[in-house]
């Protein structure tokens, strides 16, 4: 606003978009205040998927409180199931086998893998590529395939348990597995032929949607939208949790700030989700995927927990308040994507309309999880 | 990246502003305080069981200064949740900062208010992102952020008379 | 010209007079092989429904890709995934924007009933849609696989046309299959 003086401030128009819009991805509503073409003002108004996730908490045990972490960010749903149980697993002090945690670090690599695919697919979809959404599907649906022959389901996952994962995996899986990521690789650098290097891809994306390292920081901005402003910064290597200081993997950063540097890295991300599936798979252990103490009734001691993990859209935290009854006094959820757009209203002033929606697609929203 | 050089500063930065605006320092075991609400002050945790660092609590006019603080250590706003203690008459406001340029340090900064006048200073002003997170918590507890610019409506309905997430919520 | 007044006279009026119910089979049956049902993602349920449509379960062997973004182009509305007391007016105002003849597919256990979000004390979900919009046909499911959308799709059909145009699988067959 202040951008602009009082009388051209007579000639702007409000514009609403959403919360029924294919851009939005699904049922976002952003109020815009125009000048022409260009944006003065785009206030995102959320609120229409909102499902009392954090009320659920309060009133369910904690063991009825997994399908809710399926069903928050459905796309990386099982990185979800782990924050839930290493927040437990830490009140309770469940020590996890090694076993359960390497198919954890693989399920939820294939999981973060599918995430980046159904984004990358819908990404160019709404900047009018049809076609790689068809190749990405095709592939996410092999992960799907394998997914489910552990889990039983393809989307809201709900795997984990609280001292280990519900099912032991098979060589079936195993074999599956390693067969994908042969057919994966050589498809990215495909991927990259096939768009990146697309010259409207190009104009639609460098140089446009600039989040600074610093505007990251004030707004709690994280996962690729952090690491595309150039900074290093991945709850899996800055703290770590489960089996991931044993594998060997990197955090990839570019520094342009832009959408495409976002795009980039969730690009480069899928590689290194496949080298720690890899590991893992070599690595993993023989034995049991449960804790054998596990308690069935939990009752953690009182006061304040809080865990972190890296999901796909990135930190994904959970705080809960106990008082030490088998329910939460107090849960909160932390989403990513819910920081990651409240930067959207000064990011985007003075902005095109039209590369206001595709810098909203490099944020990749899932409005669910937002609204919680 | 210079996460452990940059550390220990942090740490009596804050422990100085403690002393300096509080005069205790509260070392004591945790047991205690679980109690009755504890006494303001600082605490260093256990991280293996909290998963934070340090846990912090303050007046609800030093919530300002403490974010201050946080901000020129290069910390950065990651939650505000709001915690109804319905039985000690009073709302807990949680403040979640951690360190994203190195390795991980997480600092927890909670206030207590009267539940009949729930009023605290917004920290929207320091951390643009706390403006949705202060939205949300005045919306779903009814806790006033003095000074937050929009306090309207969020996730709910706009026409919706209810605090859903207090203890004593009906519908 | 409403399907329903010409269907009304038929039984009164003798036989020699001209008759539409040759083209008002025609009709529905062109209308059942081309639905285009509208992008109506909530939650997700729209994932699985995206994945029907999309490479695999290709939706448009069955005539109902051509996925609309305005409601005004669109014949089916898709509701998958929860609705919420926010979103129920934006979602009967795009039932109210959809041109006649339309229908409704309720996909999910979160539109049908609301889902695993209904509890005692709940404060935002919308019970069922069918509480406020004439639904057409059931998809059970949380979420429902694109498989049971698509038959959900050919079930719609059905109820239009009167006929199955494809051979109904038993799950017998389906699981050895
Ligand atoms: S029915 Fe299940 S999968 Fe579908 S929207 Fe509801 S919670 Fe999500």
């Amino acid at each position: 606003m202040t951008l602009l003086a009082q009388s051209q401030l007579q000639e702007t128009f409000e514009l609403n978009i959403g919360p029924q819009h294919p851009a939005t991805h699904g049922v976002l509503r952003v109020k815009v205040i125009m000048d022409g073409e260009y944006i003065v003002k785009a206030e995102p108004v959320l609120g229409y998927i909102h499902r009392m996730h954090e009320k659920m908490g309060e009133n369910r045990t904690w063991n009825q409180f997994w399908p809710n972490l399926g069903r928050l960010d459905y796309l990386s749903a099982i990185a979800y199931n782990h924050g839930y149980a290493g927040l437990l697993e830490r009140a309770m002090g469940i020590e996890v086998p090694e076993r359960a945690e390497y198919i954890r670090v693989i399920t939820v690599e294939l999981n973060r893998l599918q995430s980046h695919l159904l984004w990358f697919g819908a990404f160019i979809l709404d900047l009018g590529g049809f076609t790689p959404l068809m190749y990405a599907f095709d592939e996410r649906e092999q992960i799907l395939d394998l997914l489910e022959s552990v889990t039983g389901s393809r989307l809201t996952y709900c795997y984990f348990r609280f001292g280990g994962v519900y099912n032991d995996v098979d060589d079936d899986f195993i074999t599956g597995t390693r067969a994908f990521i042969k057919r994966l690789r050589p498809q990215i650098p495909m991927y990259h032929d096939l768009v990146t290097k697309n010259v409207i891809l190009m104009e639609r994306l460098v140089d446009i949607g600039h989040i600074s390292a610093d505007m990251c920081r004030k707004y709690g901005a994280t996962g690729p939208v952090l690491r595309g402003s150039g900074v290093n910064f991945d709850i899996r290597k800055n703290e770590p949790y489960s089996v991931y200081p044993e594998l060997d993997f990197d955090v990839p950063v570019y520094h342009e700030c832009d959408s495409m540097a976002r795009y980039m890295v969730r690009m480069d991300e899928m590689e290194q989700s496949m080298r720690i599936i890899e590991q893992a798979l070599d690595k993993m252990p023989d034995g049991p995927v449960k804790a054998e103490k596990a308690p069935k009734i939990l009752k953690p001691p009182k006061g304040d927990y809080h865990f972190a993990v890296e999901a796909a859209r990135g930190t994904f935290s959970m705080r809960t308040v106990s008082d030490a009854t088998n329910t939460s006094y107090r849960m909160r959820l932390r989403s990513p994507t819910y920081s990651n757009l409240s930067l959207f209203e000064e990011a985007s002033r003075g902005m095109l309309l039209s590369d206001a929606l595709a810098f909203m697609g490099s944020l990749d929203l899932v409005i669910p999880e937002m609204d919680r | 990246m210079l996460a452990s050089e940059g550390l220990p500063p942090q740490k009596e930065v804050v422990e100085e502003v403690q002393a300096a605006e509080e005069g205790e320092v509260d070392p004591k075991a945790k047991k205690k305080e679980e109690e009755k609400p504890r006494e303001n002050g600082l605490l260093e945790t256990d991280y293996a069981k909290r998963g934070f660092h340090l846990d912090v609590q303050v007046n609800p006019d030093q919530v300002v200064r403490s974010a201050e603080i946080l901000d020129s250590e290069g910390m950065t706003m990651e939650m505000v949740t709001g915690v109804d203690w319905l039985k000690d008459g009073q709302f807990e406001i949680v403040y979640d900062y951690s360190f994203t340029g190195g390795e991980l340090f997480r600092v927890v900064v909670r206030c207590r208010v009267d539940r009949e006048k729930p009023d605290v200073p917004t920290i929207s002003e320091v951390f643009g992102g706390a403006n949705w997170h202060e939205r949300e918590t005045w919306e779903l507890f009814g806790i006033n952020f003095v000074g937050h610019p929009q306090l309207e409506r969020f996730l709910l309905p706009d026409d919706c008379d209810y605090y859903p997430l207090r203890k004593d919520f009906k519908l | 010209m409403g399907t329903e007044s010409i269907s009304g006279i038929e039984t009164s009026v003798p036989s020699s007079i001209v008759q539409f119910h040759m083209l008002d089979q025609l009709r529905a049956l062109a209308r059942a092989n081309s639905l285009w049902p509208m992008t109506f993602g909530l939650a997700c349920c729209a994932i699985e429904m995206m994945s029907a449509g999309a490479a695999r379960f290709d939706l448009s062997r069955f005539g109902a890709e051509v996925f609309r973004p305005s409601p005004r182009q669109a014949d089916l509305m898709i509701v998958a995934g929860t609705v919420n007391k926010k979103m129920l007016e934006p979602v009967k105002i795009l039932y109210d924007q959809m041109t006649e003849p339309k229908w409704v597919i309720a996909m999910g256990n979160c539109a049908i009933s609301g889902g695993p979000f209904k509890f005692k004390g709940q404060y935002n979900v919308i019970e069922g849609v069918d509480s406020f919009l004439p639904v057409d046909v059931y998809v059970p499911g949380c979420p429902p696989r694109p498989e049971a959308l698509i038959e959900g799709i050919l079930e719609l059909e059905e109820k239009i046309t009167g006929t199955r145009r494809w051979p109904r699988v038993k799950p017998e067959t389906a699981v050895k299959g």
